[in-house]
């Protein structure tokens, strides 16, 4: 038995007392020895692995799919807050503010008429395949606050990170990859590096594993110093008859073998995963589709195409971020949000495209969205290089793929998209949807630590019902 | 059959609560009864019920069968009729039948989601409160049939277990296996040849009680018991969050710690220091200083330095506190309680808040503390000296070039506040490639002195108190709505937890002016009283924890109701007696445990498989544990094997070398990396920044620096293949152990062998072992061949796993 089933099972066992003994030694022989093999859903599942793309930062809903007139109405005009005294940035309406119109102009598109700005031409001839939810909202409007909150359910630090909870859950399908895999733009990583994929106070087995898009895709998958392959076959030979020779006698303690084992996967992923993450083997109309032939869309494109031969491989979670604060546009936001478009629009319409076209976008949940929306106002001094500052209080973000229900919009901000009005959804209602769709039920997935079971919800999320299929 | 006993307890309970209980019977009557009826009972009723489950009642359903309870209430999901009727376990129920239908299965669940939940813990719990939140009293030391095998009262209370279950424990441990054993326990090193070879040697009776003295007077200890701490207070050496800003003087935190473990600080005086060390009695030896620096305890959480929204923060910190002194000290979850009443202990809601209060006149500071004598006061003082020097010298430096390069710009028609612009204009011609390189350098160099400087500031990272000095008259606290800042229920006074006393009075403080509250000093000392019933028991089992490889308690910060349930209560209540008695010395306890038979035996056990069928936990001790390295003794073992380890202790931390890609990666602060030799210190001198753990650290399981952790995970994960196996750090080492091979060993490849493994394994090489590492002789330079034998070595789970 693995050391860190014995713990979960040790602390389960403590949390059922001495009554449940028995129901844990049937658990027990029925639970599989490695922490990462598939496991049943709670539920049919919808959606085999997940696609998580990340926009740091804070994508502005009123210039990319939240259009709104009244913007063009108010444009530099003030407008009166008082009423919203109990906002979490009191400092931002100190200062007088003014309204900005959107400098984007939107049409609608596909057969469900969705409204889609200039910034992204691309997905734009993709939304008969998105889902589009107008309100979220979160709870807290700093960067790694509200990105812990996205990817933990919680604005503190120290959670496990979705993808852990999803490959907790289920394990992961293929056993010569990591269950979960990020893909983070080293331009600026996220806030708190790997404490945003961090596994928490789930067992380690569960952290996300980073990857690289250029050189080496894993810390240490090759020997230090091009050593060569005859060195590594020798140490790997001497080393696997040392520890064999060493479990004689010693059976009572299984993490002997389990030792042996990782270390026969890591010598496979050695070979599996530069195979499985080749680039040159795709073809030349796949790599323009994800615009890897561009400077601006290859870093975001390229991590697209690996997510895509990740999935089709079995990883069960594939979280890509763009740089840290990319999208933060508090000035110039008809730079900055223009730019950070680019870099991901053609990649993004790319992998919904290919992902059809190979039939794996049924089986694959794609999840778009930012740590928070942004203001439909700016500080009144900054008019001459307007943005928009941060906004807790609705964000639009999309689903796409495996169970979702595309063409749909789910939810309604009020006149200057500031605020969600109608089916309001928080941050954990993300989190239930995604887990339903992926066909793990928020409540039952839980673990025990520092004295009550922990959820990624918390007490429970809501499914965001329009979006599912 | 205890589980049957209990489960009546549960069900008593159950009654008690009668309006609930009503509910749920009828619950059961309309909607699981009929089903259970009509599907189930055939097999699973009267005295031939099929795996021993009744389903005539909702008793019966709790009670459950072979398997354990069928039925938990409020629990669906963990209930086993649900697991079997939705197939989620083999066989599915009905066995035989069409499965239900999936309206009814569904129907089931939420009549079992609805009903009360009862707690688990309550079977039993009452017992458990009565244990837990009362002071241990003196148990009588059992007196086992084979007294022979005592040493000490100890191995009474274990062999006096095992006898009653008819086991008798495992066989000593190889003097070899015990000397490693011991060794990596006090001071996370192995010993070195000549230590093993005395050690072999010594034929006398008290060898092994001699070796344990010298390891407990050894410095390392300090560093080894130190690092236990440091994980339980969440160190780390900067803020997390957004900016992730460095502490630059927390380092002296870190040494109080170690100090505090070499020098067998009693532990009732390291609480009060840390809790209130600048409230404590000023004796002569600078301790009030030491004292500043301990309360470091109370900043080294995360903070968000950035944040918009001071209140909030402020509160975030008294919950984090509060949470933490709790964990740390008295083994309690109190944080559940911030929103709610604790759903499992007896702890109410106010009672977080009372505990809160304690702290609520105190505010964070950074704190002029000079550089006591332990820490070097002189060479620190020389040192900052120098680094003021430097950076004047590296400022002038920047400046002149600054000078030149504005000449430039002028003569090329630019404006002159227009250098930085160009100088990051890669683009531009005004300058060429090496000036801007020359610049990025002067600049940078003054950048790192400026870092630097900060660390040797007489600074502690530290609190104060906000109380005025004649009235008590501070900020009051109130009892929060959900947790929520702006929902102000009951004001509280502080006050001790009402589980441990009994009442909920406002604790007695005596106010002693001089701008301090009392507060804290009142809350340490109610801590370390000998009457708390937690503080000792907490410790003995922490320190018990970390030489079994698990504790009397196996949630060592959580020994409430909803904990693990002691597998030596009495034993633990002996040796918390010990502990106060023994003035809170660490270092009477580690030797009472270490020179105990059970400590020394073998991790093997001739009936293991017999045994682990009964005990397969090893709750009894029936054998030793395995141990496996921490992160920090994996990788400075390597260091001292290889002969590279760098012995400097205490000071400001190393920074250890990133790959370049990552360490671009941060915007908000500067990585830059020691020098290689500096690198090279122990792992518990790595400075330690919150988002950047060491990445041999992180994935050989580290604490995770966000909050307290009484427990490392031992996870057995690929990446640590790869990391050991490919990593530069084995790399570096494994030649370093090849080159001092050659020199110790002399040219003749068997005895090049045999001292690798008496390096690393502190054995000789069997036969069969030297002809197979002798195979990577051929085609290979010894030098070449020795490299892959030592990364071969470092891997091996020999190296790795604790007999």
């Amino acid at each position: 038995m693995n050391a860190e089933w014995k713990r979960r099972n040790f602390l389960f066992r403590s949390m059922v007392g001495v009554g449940g003994m028995a129901l844990m030694d049937a658990l027990n022989a029925a639970t599989p020895v490695n922490p990462l093999a598939p496991r049943k859903p709670h539920h049919a599942a919808k959606a085999k692995s997940v696609i998580f793309l990340t926009m740091l930062g804070g994508v502005s809903q009123m210039d990319t799919f939240d259009p709104k007139p009244a913007l063009e109405k108010f444009d530099n005009t003030t407008l009166d807050w008082t009423n919203e005294k109990r906002t979490d940035q009191p400092e931002l309406y100190t200062k007088p503010r003014l309204i900005l119109k959107s400098p984007w102009k939107f049409a609608k598109h596909g057969q469900c008429g969705m409204d889609v700005s200039e910034l992204f031409p691309h997905l734009a001839t993709c939304v008969d395949d998105l889902a589009f939810v107008k309100t979220i909202t979160g709870e807290n409007g700093n960067h790694p606050a509200a990105t812990f909150l996205m990817n933990t359910g919680l604005v503190l630090p120290g959670r496990p990170s979705v993808g852990s909870w999803v490959t907790f859950g289920l394990g992961t399908l293929n056993q010569n990859l990591p269950g979960f895999v990020v893909l983070p733009d080293f331009r600026a990583l996220p806030f708190s590096g790997s404490q945003q994929w961090g596994p928490g106070f789930l067992p380690a087995s569960y952290q996300g594993t980073m990857m690289q898009w250029k050189g080496e895709p894993i810390q240490d998958l090759k020997p230090h110093g091009n050593l060569p392959e005859k060195d590594m076959q020798d140490q790997m030979a001497l080393l696997r008859e040392y520890n064999h020779s060493y479990l004689d006698g010693n059976f009572t303690n299984p993490d002997l073998q389990g030792r042996i084992d990782a270390y026969e996967l890591a010598y496979r992923m050695q070979t599996e995963v530069p195979s499985v993450l080749n680039l040159a083997k795709e073809n030349e109309a796949t790599r323009k589709m994800y615009g890897l032939d561009e400077e601006t869309t290859r870093s975001f494109g390229t991590r697209c195409l690996m997510a895509r031969q990740l999935v089709e491989k079995g990883v069960r979670f594939v979280q890509l971020y763009t740089p840290s604060q990319s999208w933060d546009s508090h000035t110039d936001i008809l730079k900055g949000h223009a730019k950070n478009a680019k870099e991901v629009d053609l990649p993004i319409a790319g992998l919904i495209q290919d992902l059809k076209q190979r039939g794996l976008l049924d089986s694959t949940l794609i999840v778009w969205m930012g740590e928070f929306g942004r203001t439909p106002d700016h500080p009144a001094d900054l008019r001459d290089k307007a943005g928009r500052d941060h906004n807790t209080k609705a964000m639009t973000m999309f689903f796409a793929g495996g169970g979702v229900k595309p063409g749909v919009t789910v939810g309604a901000t009020d006149d200057l998209a500031w605020k969600a009005v109608d089916q309001v959804y928080r941050m954990r209602d993300v989190h239930s949807t995604i887990l339903h769709l992926m066909g793990l039920n928020d409540m039952r997935l839980s673990h025990y630590h520092a004295g009550r079971q922990m959820r990624l919800t918390d007490t429970g999320g809501d499914v965001i019902r329009g979006v599912v299929a | 059959m205890a589980h049957l006993i209990t489960w009546k307890v549960v069900w008593i309970a159950c009654l008690a609560t009668a309006v609930a209980a009503a509910d749920d019977a009828a619950l059961y009557r309309e909607k699981i009864e009929p089903v259970m009826k009509a599907h189930c009972a055939g097999c699973h009723t009267g005295p031939q019920a099929q795996g021993g489950l009744s389903v005539a009642s909702l008793a019966d359903l709790m009670k459950g069968g072979k398997r354990g309870p069928a039925l938990m209430p409020g629990k669906s999901s963990h209930s086993l009729l649900m697991q079997f009727v939705r197939g989620e376990r083999n066989p599915r129920m009905p066995i035989g039948g069409k499965p239900l239908p999936e309206t009814m299965v569904t129907a089931l669940a939420t009549s079992i989601d609805s009903m009360a939940p009862v707690l688990q813990s309550q079977a039993g719990g009452k017992d458990h409160a009565s244990w837990v939140f009362q002071p241990p009293v003196d148990p009588k030391v059992p007196e086992p049939r084979n007294a022979a095998w005592v040493r000490n009262p100890i191995d009474a209370f274990i062999l006096a277990k095992l006898e009653a279950k008819g086991f008798a424990p495992a066989p000593a441990a190889s003097k070899r296996a015990l000397l490693r054993r011991v060794y990596f326990d006090l001071v996370g090193l192995p010993p070195t040849e000549a230590e093993t070879q005395a050690f072999l040697a010594d034929a006398s009776a008290d060898a092994y009680e001699k070796l344990v003295d010298k390891l407990l007077n050894d410095p390392r200890y300090g560093e080894r018991w130190g690092r236990h701490w440091l994980d339980l207070v969440r160190f780390a050496e900067s803020d997390g969050f957004a900016i992730d800003g460095e502490r630059p003087t927390a380092w002296r935190y870190r040494d109080y710690v170690i100090r505090a473990f070499t020098h067998d600080k009693p532990y009732d005086e390291f609480v009060l220091e840390q809790l209130a060390g600048d409230e404590m009695q000023r004796r002569p030896g600078g301790r009030e200083n030491e004292g500043l620096i301990a309360l470091g305890f109370l900043r080294m959480g995360p903070w968000e330095r950035d944040t918009n929204f001071d209140a909030q923060l402020r509160l975030d910190w008294l919950n984090e506190m509060a949470g933490t002194t709790s964990q740390a000290f008295l083994g309690l979850t109190v944080g559940c309680a911030r929103c709610h009443d604790h759903k499992y202990d007896p702890i109410p809601q106010k009672d977080f808040y009372r505990l809160q209060a304690f702290f609520a006149a105190t505010r964070i500071e950074e704190r002029p503390v000079a550089h006591l004598e332990v820490e070097g006061r002189l060479s620190m003082r020389n040192r900052l000296r120098q680094l003021e020097d430097d950076l004047e010298a590296a400022n002038a430096a920047v400046k002149s070039l600054d000078k030149t390069l504005k000449a430039k710009l002028t003569a090329a028609g630019k404006k002159e506040d227009e250098l930085t612009k160009f100088l990051n204009d890669k683009g531009s011609a005004v300058f060429t490639a090496e000036e801007r390189a020359k610049h990025k350098e002067a600049a940078e160099r003054a950048t790192k002195i400026g870092l630097e400087m900060a660390r040797f500031q007489p600074i502690a990272y530290s609190v104060n108190e906000v109380a005025p000095p004649a009235v008590m008259d501070v900020e009051p606290t109130y009892v929060l709505g959900g947790g929520e800042r702006l929902v102000r229920g009951e004001k509280v006074e502080p006050g001790f937890l009402k589980a441990i006393t009994g009442n909920s009075e406002p604790a007695k403080i005596e106010f002693p002016g001089r701008y301090r509250s009392g507060r804290r000093k009142a809350l340490a000392e109610w801590i370390v009283s000998p009457a708390n019933p937690l503080t000792a028991r907490v410790m003995a089992n922490r320190i018990w924890q970390h030489h079994f490889g698990e504790g009397i308690v196996r949630t060592p910060s959580d020994f409430g109701l909803n904990g693990d349930r002691p597998s030596h209560p009495e034993l633990l209540d002996w040796l918390a007696q010990r502990f106060i008695e023994k003035k809170w010395s660490l270092k009477a306890m580690h030797r009472l445990m270490l020179t105990s038979n059970a400590y020394r035996q073998s991790t093997n056990h001739p009936e293991s498989q017999k045994i682990s069928e009964a005990d397969p936990e090893n709750r009894l001790l029936s054998r030793m544990n395995w141990i496996r390295l921490e992160s920090e003794a994996l990788r400075d073992s390597m260091l001292m094997i290889s002969g590279g380890l760098n012995r400097q202790a205490g000071g400001p931390g190393m920074f250890f070398g990133v790959k370049d890609e990552i360490a671009q990666g941060f915007q908000m602060f500067k990585w830059y990396a020691s020098d290689e030799e500096a690198q090279r210190r122990r792992s518990v001198y790595a400075f330690q920044r919150r988002s950047l753990p060491m990445p041999l650290m992180e994935v050989f399981d580290v604490a995770n620096m966000s909050e307290s952790c009484a427990r490392r995970s031992v996870t057995t994960v690929s990446p640590q293949a790869l990391t050991l196996l490919n990593g530069e750090f084995t790399a570096v080492e494994s030649r370093r152990l090849a080159g001092r091979v050659i020199e110790l060993a002399g040219a003749e490849p068997a005895r090049q062998v045999a001292k690798a493994f008496s390096l690393v394994l502190q054995r000789e090489p069997t036969a069969s072992e030297l002809d197979k590492a002798l195979a990577l002789w051929k085609g290979r330079q010894p030098a070449e061949a020795l490299t892959r034998l030592a990364t071969v070595l470092f891997n091996l789970n020999e190296f790795l796993y604790l007999e």
